[in-house]
């Protein structure tokens, strides 16, 4: 009934291949974005800002660049953090010669570069092999953050801090920025990014990238250069990744330390993409509200109840329920959130007459 | 129906609990229970709360105003920390970090903020100077003074030039606190620095570091460590068989737990310490009336003797002595956020403050000002006897003025690097 597409007619091949061919997605998706660009910052708290909106927002990007990497072209990563972590570190040195926004945006080109070098063995290895391949770019890279003093100005404590800086006279960064300049940055980052990777994964790069995931040999013998396509892959994906690292600690940390860019990152990020949806653009925002926004709001259920819950036992709580959410979505869907509603979807389409 | 009854009863109860706490001082404390830190957390966290449920229960709180002291739980984890100060900022009038993580990331904030930070014996060295960091304290001594302080003991025991010590710390921002002070005395007074990090993901094995320490035969072992690290590094010395009585830990390296793994063969470790156990104080026996058989302390007998929950309590008085300052300042019982940092900024603890409040002896007097946020108490170094930690020499007291420049210039320098920085103009005071 909501999803009735009876009666869309598409009279132009330009109609047919429009990002969002179904008029209900557009109108959902128009909601969405009102919601993100006008309700949502009118009324937030600095609470809400800090704990949910901003870090789903940059989680979600970091995802989404793993998954063009693991979900689209099928090489398998466990390095995403090393390579927020180059992002982190290049815009740090960045912003002494550019504005804050522009650094943030060339930050992502440093990663890319360390990305391709990593990603060289690919070309000979593959799957679990790959992982370990990137396992190493994990160790190798916090090792480097630790021990190459001139990445954080020979500080004592090894750590950077974000200055204030501001664009026009309006601060964007550091503690003197307001959250709701800082959420706005962020949106308009991370919506252009996802602009992109929809019709990049849309198109010749992304169809490549998808015959490579589901079967190189294939691939090649159909004329794909695996060199290039997976290249491609690891570069575009480290691209995403740096953007959201610089933004992780610029636009929101407020300062970090080596070991901020360690294997649990990784695999935080690994289940956000794996949870939402691998090969999906969608899976990643229903990833990171799942497991980076659910367990705040779920902190303060306890409190707005008004139950007297020791604050350890609501943690010990919290971590057991989304444990098993995480187990009760992948056992009902077990390719994702994604699919979750992409499900959702197809029913609501040929409700109530169902085949 | 059920449904209903229920909710019903979590509103009403979410009311009442609304009103109980409308007239009271809301403190929350970052706290760890959970994680890899915890085994080190919970005695500190639960001396904290202790002394202030005590409060509570025997004088009403402070000054008449309940103390709504809450936990919110981090896990150690920078991400929840963050997340904590944000859900508290609001009605809290102060904020306990905890983490040198945490506090790196919400020192800028609380400048913007306006909400004092209290650190006590943790954080930047650097933020003793008042002028420079008008929010934030760490009372009674920073990790600067603990290194002098060592240094001092190492100096007493004989002379120290020539002598090699190496310096074992946790690879982090806080095992890298000292590092500018120690190497500045090395020039100064003639010994040999030799740095050995600890990775954070080498804590539990570091045989590759007492490798090192057993090739290079350092003449003293000061150790810079947490949580998992300090136990590793004293069941390595034990294995290795360095001699325990020249190794000394940093005050959050002196825990009895620790120790207790090794017993007998531990005796002779020390640790420098701005506190001290005394169970024979009349704290003690006010926390077991009111607290402790009242059903609502979460420790026990074992740990309430220990150095770290009566740090915890040391913690809490301190607190609440800033509190009592400020209430008295100000003439009411509800004070805000900037009170309290007058308090904070105005305490004096003295002996004879510190016998009324039944602690004797369980820390050094001392006194803040607008310029000095750290008060600079000193303490005694401690040896573990192979049972517990006994005091193992008299009051050493930090030479600040030796490195009162180099704190003066690392404040200096970072607000400089976060300009715009909000100093405290007003004060005029020497530190």
């Amino acid at each position: 009934m909501l999803y009735r597409t009876a009666g869309q007619f598409k009279t132009t091949y330009k109609a047919d291949q429009a990002m969002f061919p179904v008029r209900q997605d557009a109108i959902l998706l128009a909601i969405i974005l009102v919601f993100a660009w006008v309700i949502f910052p009118l009324t937030a708290s600095e609470f809400t800002f800090q704990t949910l909106l901003i870090p789903i927002l940059i989680y979600s990007l970091a995802a989404m660049g793993l998954n063009v990497l693991t979900g689209y072209a099928g090489q398998l990563s466990l390095g995403t953090a090393a390579f927020m972590g180059v992002g982190a570190y290049a815009c740090y040195k960045l912003i002494e010669i550019v504005d804050p926004i522009t650094a943030i945006l060339l930050s992502g080109v440093f990663s890319a570069g360390v990305g391709v070098v990593f990603g060289i063995p690919s070309l000979r290895i593959k799957g679990f092999y790959l992982a370990i391949a990137t396992l190493a770019a994990q160790f190798f890279l916090v090792w480097l953050f630790e021990k190459w003093a001139w990445l954080y100005n020979y500080n004592a404590s090894g750590a950077i801090q974000v200055p204030n800086l501001d664009i026009f006279g309006v601060f964007v960064t550091g503690p003197q920025a307001t959250s709701v300049t800082q959420y706005y940055v962020i949106l308009a980052i991370v919506t252009v990014m996802t602009l992109l990777c929809i019709n990049l994964t849309r198109g010749t790069l992304g169809r490549t990238w998808k015959a490579t995931r589901d079967m190189d040999i294939a691939a090649e013998l159909i004329g794909i250069n695996l060199m290039r396509s997976k290249l491609t892959a690891f570069a575009i994906s480290s691209y995403i990744v740096g953007v959201a690292g610089a933004m992780f600690v610029f636009m929101w940390r407020g300062a970090a330390e080596p070991n901020l860019f360690d294997i649990p990152l990784s695999f935080q990020i690994l289940f956000i993409a794996i949870i939402g949806g691998l090969g999906s653009i969608l899976g990643n925002y229903l990833g990171a509200i799942l497991i980076v926004g659910l367990p705040v709001v779920l902190n303060t259920v306890p409190e707005a109840l008004g139950l007297d819950i020791k604050s350890a036992t609501v943690e010990h709580i919290n971590i057991m329920i989304v444990g098993g959410l995480i187990v009760f979505f992948l056992i009902i869907e077990p390719h994702g959130l994604a699919r979750l509603w992409a499900l959702i979807r197809e029913k609501l389409i040929i409700w109530p007459f169902p085949h | 129906m059920n449904h209903f009854k229920t909710w019903t009863a979590a509103a009403a109860l979410a009311v009442t609990s609304a009103a109980a706490y409308a007239e009271s001082l809301y403190v929350p404390n970052l706290s760890y229970r959970t994680g890899p830190f915890a085994s080190t957390g919970i005695p500190l966290m639960n001396g904290q709360k202790d002394y202030m449920e005590m409060l509570n229960a025997r004088d009403g709180g402070i000054g008449g105003v309940k103390i709504d002291f809450e936990e919110c739980e981090t896990g150690y984890s920078t991400e929840k920390g963050v997340e904590c100060y944000e859900r508290t900022k609001g009605e809290a009038i102060v904020t306990q970090p905890w983490s040198t993580g945490i506090t790196l990331q919400v020192l800028p904030k609380t400048n913007v903020d306006e909400i004092p930070i209290l650190a006590p014996g943790y954080g930047f060295s650097p933020m003793s100077d008042g002028k420079t960091f008008q929010w934030a304290f760490n009372v009674p001594g920073g990790y600067w003074d603990a290194a002098d302080m060592i240094v001092q003991y190492l100096e007493a025991e004989g002379d120290i030039s020539g002598k090699k010590i190496a310096f074992l710390h946790l690879d982090h921002p806080y095992g890298k606190e000292p590092l500018p002070l120690l190497e500045s005395l090395a020039a100064e007074k003639g010994f040999e620095l030799l740095p050995i990090p600890v990775g954070l993901n080498e804590m539990q094995n570091q045989s590759s570091q007492w490798l090192q320490i057993r090739r290079e035969r350092p003449d003293n072992v000061v150790m810079w460590g947490w949580g998992a690290m300090n136990a590793g590094a004293i069941t390595e010395a034990v294995k290795t068989r360095y001699p325990m009585d020249q190794f000394i830990g940093v005050w959050w390296s002196g825990q009895d737990a620790d120790l207790r793994l090794v017993g007998e063969d531990g005796a002779g470790y020390k640790s420098i310490s701005w506190s001290f156990p005394n169970p024979d104080a009349p704290v003690h026996a006010d926390i077991k009336e009111h607290v402790v058989d009242a059903g609502k302390s979460l420790s026990n007998a074992e740990e309430m003797g220990g150095v770290f929950y009566n740090r915890g309590l040391v913690m809490s008085m301190i607190l609440a002595e800033g509190i009592r300052t400020a209430q008295e300042e100000y003439g009411t019982g509800m004070i805000d956020a900037g009170q309290l940092r007058w308090g904070l900024e105005n305490l004096n603890i003295t002996d004879a403050r510190l016998e009324e409040l039944g602690m004797s002896g369980m820390v050094p007097a001392f006194s803040t000002s607008c310029a000095n946020h750290t008060g600079h108490a000193g303490g005694w170094m401690l040896q573990w006897d192979g049972e517990k930690f006994v005091k193992a020499s008299d009051q050493l007291t930090p030479r600040v003025d030796a490195y009162a420049g180099l704190l003066a210039d690392s404040a200096a320098d970072y607000a400089a690097a976060n300009a715009p920085w909000a100093m405290n103009e007003d004060c005029n005071a020497d530190s």
